[in-house]
């Protein structure tokens, strides 16, 4: 075993105190493994709590210790060959944890694969987005990451392995029974809620004869610590092109989404900027060179919804052209009020494009901080069914409205998904911003949505997740987590309040 | 007002690589683009256009490129981008042109058209050189302005343009036909639209060979080239400085002592 795996914790591990959430946490000791059995052995020696940490791109401090002992996966970084069935055409690889999504994607791209999970930031560990079932603006098509991860490892609290392959153990009802390398049974109940049939990536999955694994893909750490991956792959597809429309209302934005879902392109993201996201790149442009290259936006540009098409040949990329052109002349608005992205430095540029909402609030958010360092932005995280969408919208747009306070909205309008984020100028900004944050968690919760969509739960949502699930929910997933980490040792302060 | 423009195809890598037998670039293998400086100069174009349009008066914009023959990519990317007719100047005649031959037959190609502005980019990224844009002016005796950061103002006869020069710039009128090169800052070249994509899928290239341009042969192409590159090399990397680290002030004293010994200060 390696010398010198758990050091206290000093000034130079610093940067391991926090996240993307900017929280900031305290840590005992820290450690590096590079295998599973060292990740083993830091549990068996550390006593009290340990938090797993990947590449720290998370926004709902998941990360973030209190307390106790880091456990920093960034080491464990392989990333095996890409495996191809040559009777089906199927492929796979084999990754570590700290593995990032974009080594990932540079690996399989030769290959002619992809992998489709796309979050915002791409650097995030592949251990970090399975436990957190993370997703990105192609869930729409692919759907998250719970979608593409076909087998793991996962080493538990006590040390003992778990290898779980998808379509090898399923619960009975909601019972299950797991044996561990060591030969262990443990047997539980899964939590009797019903998942919102929505994207979600809040709580312990739970259905009726479910798959185990899913058990383990969006637990954030808090069941065990993921040593190794098997993910599936997409072929990658021929052609790629990329639509962004600029309409005059949004009104006239909810209408195409309708349009869209109710064709037969198919598209593989449908993502959207409400007025004052286009209004703040606008601003950033102006004043910040890093910005400049985010195409001028016309007055006229009042919202925009992004269609991404992943087809296999020319015909049918020219239907999603055709579907367009007709949406557009219904709604009135001119083809030239588009930007068409194909090849791939036009479809980077796209991205780009997209990311800078999130990119500008981060920078208008730190500027502000200057002068009240405790301002934190309030990004909601939530989805509803498609019935709901105009309902949600309508509740964004009245609360901001009545409250007056700052924000943007953008994200993922596609799966009825939108990030909301409150632009706090002061304190008293951000308290009025959570209790409205809360009072549409509460609406959501009762349009049968998701309080988190994509980021988890984290440390600073927990009391979503109650709303969510109620007492009884969140108590027989506490259940479910004595059962494999008696102690409460892992993440502690994740999912559940301490 | 009849406007041009003439545009490049570059490869779309910064790794170059020369065939050491003819010392030109490789061009089997590598993505291309149209030249970045070249998308400026079509932004302006189709800009020109657009205001001219506006007011009531007909104009279009008609880009010249010279290559082979999957050159005709950069000028379907040209019409996505506002272009309206596109010309490529394409016979094995005119291959191992340097920057002489390549603006002769430029302008061969432009007289054909006869338009009233032509615009360029400041240089191409491959070959550096800046000297096309002026070397097409001088061909076909039109005026000429160089590394052109604003067009101030446009009629029927003449043009007033803001310059980037060394300590500055320079603002100055100059009568049509002219031949403009422009420098980055003079715009942002847009995205394509969905309209633009179709038209240049649909978009027809005409093609005219050496026998269209009714040029002499030795004036083109290689023989018509009075340079020769003799050789290509990266240059060797410089080495690293001196480095020095310490307190604030004991590397204040240092770095004045070493002024001194160089006898700078």
């Amino acid at each position: 075993m390696a010398e010198g795996l758990i050091v206290p914790f000093c000034a130079e591990h610093a940067d391991y105190l926090t996240d993307e959430s900017r929280c900031v946490g305290a840590a005992g000791t820290i450690s590096f493994p590079k295998t599973g059995a060292e990740v083993a052995e830091v549990l068996s020696k550390v006593r009290g709590g340990v938090t797993v940490q990947g590449a720290r791109t998370g926004i709902v401090a998941g990360a973030v210790p209190s307390g106790g002992h880091v456990l920093n996966l960034r080491g464990m970084n392989g990333i095996g060959p890409v495996r191809v069935d040559s009777s089906t055409g199927k492929a796979w690889i084999t990754v570590q944890p700290g593995a990032l999504l974009l080594d990932i994607c540079k690996a399989v791209e030769p290959e002619g694969f992809f992998f489709p999970p796309d979050p915002t930031e791409s650097s995030a560990s592949i251990g970090g987005m399975a436990a957190t079932n993370a997703s990105g603006a192609r869930s729409y098509l692919y759907g998250p990451a719970r979608e593409w991860i076909s087998a793991l490892s996962v080493v538990l609290a006590d040390g003992d392995v778990l290898p779980i392959r998808r379509g090898e153990t399923f619960a009975d009802g909601r019972k299950f029974s797991l044996t561990t390398q060591k030969g262990r049974v443990i047997e539980g109940i899964l939590p009797g809620y019903g998942i919102p049939g929505v994207k979600s990536a809040a709580g312990y999955y739970a259905a009726d004869g479910m798959d185990i694994i899913d058990l383990f893909i969006g637990m954030e750490g808090t069941l065990g610590v993921i040593t190794e991956l098997e993910l599936r792959l997409a072929k990658k597809p021929a052609l790629a092109g990329g639509i962004t429309i600029f309409l005059p209302s949004e009104e006239a934005a909810i209408c195409l989404v309708g349009m869209a879902r109710d064709s037969s392109i198919k598209p593989a993201a449908v993502e959207y900027f409400n007025p004052s996201a286009l209004n703040l790149l606008r601003c950033i442009k102006a004043r910040n060179p890093s910005f400049a290259g985010v195409p001028e936006l016309p007055a006229r540009f009042n919202t925009a919804i992004y269609l991404e098409f992943h087809k296999e040949n020319e015909d049918e990329l020219d239907e999603c052209i055709m579907f367009v052109s007709d949406a557009l002349a219904k709604l009135g608005v001119s083809d030239d009020d588009t930007w068409f992205a194909t090849g791939s430095k036009e479809m980077e540029r796209a991205k780009a494009f997209r990311h800078a909402v999130p990119e500008a609030v981060n920078l208008l958010v730190a500027e502000r901080k200057k002068s009240c360092p405790s301002l934190t932005k309030l990004g909601t995280d939530m989805s509803v069914p498609d019935s709901c969408l105009e309902a949600v919208m309508a509740m964004y747009n009245t609360g901001l409205l009545e409250s007056g306070l700052e924000s943007v909205i953008f994200g993922h309008i596609g799966n009825n998904h939108l990030h909301v984020n409150i632009l706090p100028a002061c304190m008293e900004d951000y308290k009025r911003g959570r209790e409205l944050y809360m009072l549409w968690a509460e609406r959501v919760v009762e349009m049968g949505g998701s309080v988190s969509a994509e980021h988890g739960i984290g440390k600073i949502k927990t009391a979503f997740l109650q709303l969510m699930y109620g007492r009884e929910g969140v108590g027989e997933m506490l259940a479910v987590k004595r059962l494999l980490d008696p102690d409460m040792r892992l993440n502690p302060g994740t999912l559940f309040e301490r | 007002m009849k406007i041009a423009v003439c545009i490049k195809q570059v490869p779309a890598t910064t790794e170059v690589k020369f065939d050491p037998e003819t010392n030109t670039l490789v061009r089997e293998g590598v993505d291309s683009q149209i030249n970045p400086f070249d998308l400026y100069a079509l932004e302006e174009a189709v800009r020109t256009k657009e205001r001219l349009q506006a007011d009531g008066e007909e104009s279009s914009v008609t880009v010249v490129c010279m290559g082979p023959p999957q050159a005709q990519d950069a000028l379907r990317e040209a019409v996505a981008l506002g272009a309206d007719e596109t010309i490529l100047l394409s016979d094995r005649a005119f291959g191992g042109a340097d920057t002489w031959a390549t603006s002769y037959t430029l302008g061969l190609g432009l007289k054909k058209i006869e338009p009233d502005i032509v615009f360029c980019g400041m240089q191409a990224i491959d070959g550096d050189t800046g000297q096309v844009g002026p070397g097409i002016a001088t061909h076909i005796d039109y005026a000429q302005a160089t590394y052109v950061a604003k067009i101030e103002s446009l009629d029927k006869k003449k043009i007033t343009v803001k310059r980037l020069v060394e300590n500055g710039y320079e603002v100055c009128s100059v009568k049509l036909p002219i031949v403009i090169t422009v420098v980055k800052e003079i715009n942002e070249p847009r995205t394509p639209s969905l309209r633009g994509k179709m038209n240049a899928k649909k978009a027809q290239i005409t093609t005219w060979g050496a026998a269209d341009l009714e040029a002499p042969v030795e004036k083109l192409g290689l023989s018509g080239s009075p340079t020769q590159v003799a050789k290509v090399f990266s240059p060797p990397h410089r080495e690293g400085g001196e480095k020095s680290e310490g307190e604030p002030d004991e590397l204040a004293e240092k770095l004045f002592g070493l002024l001194k010994e160089l006898e700078i200060v």
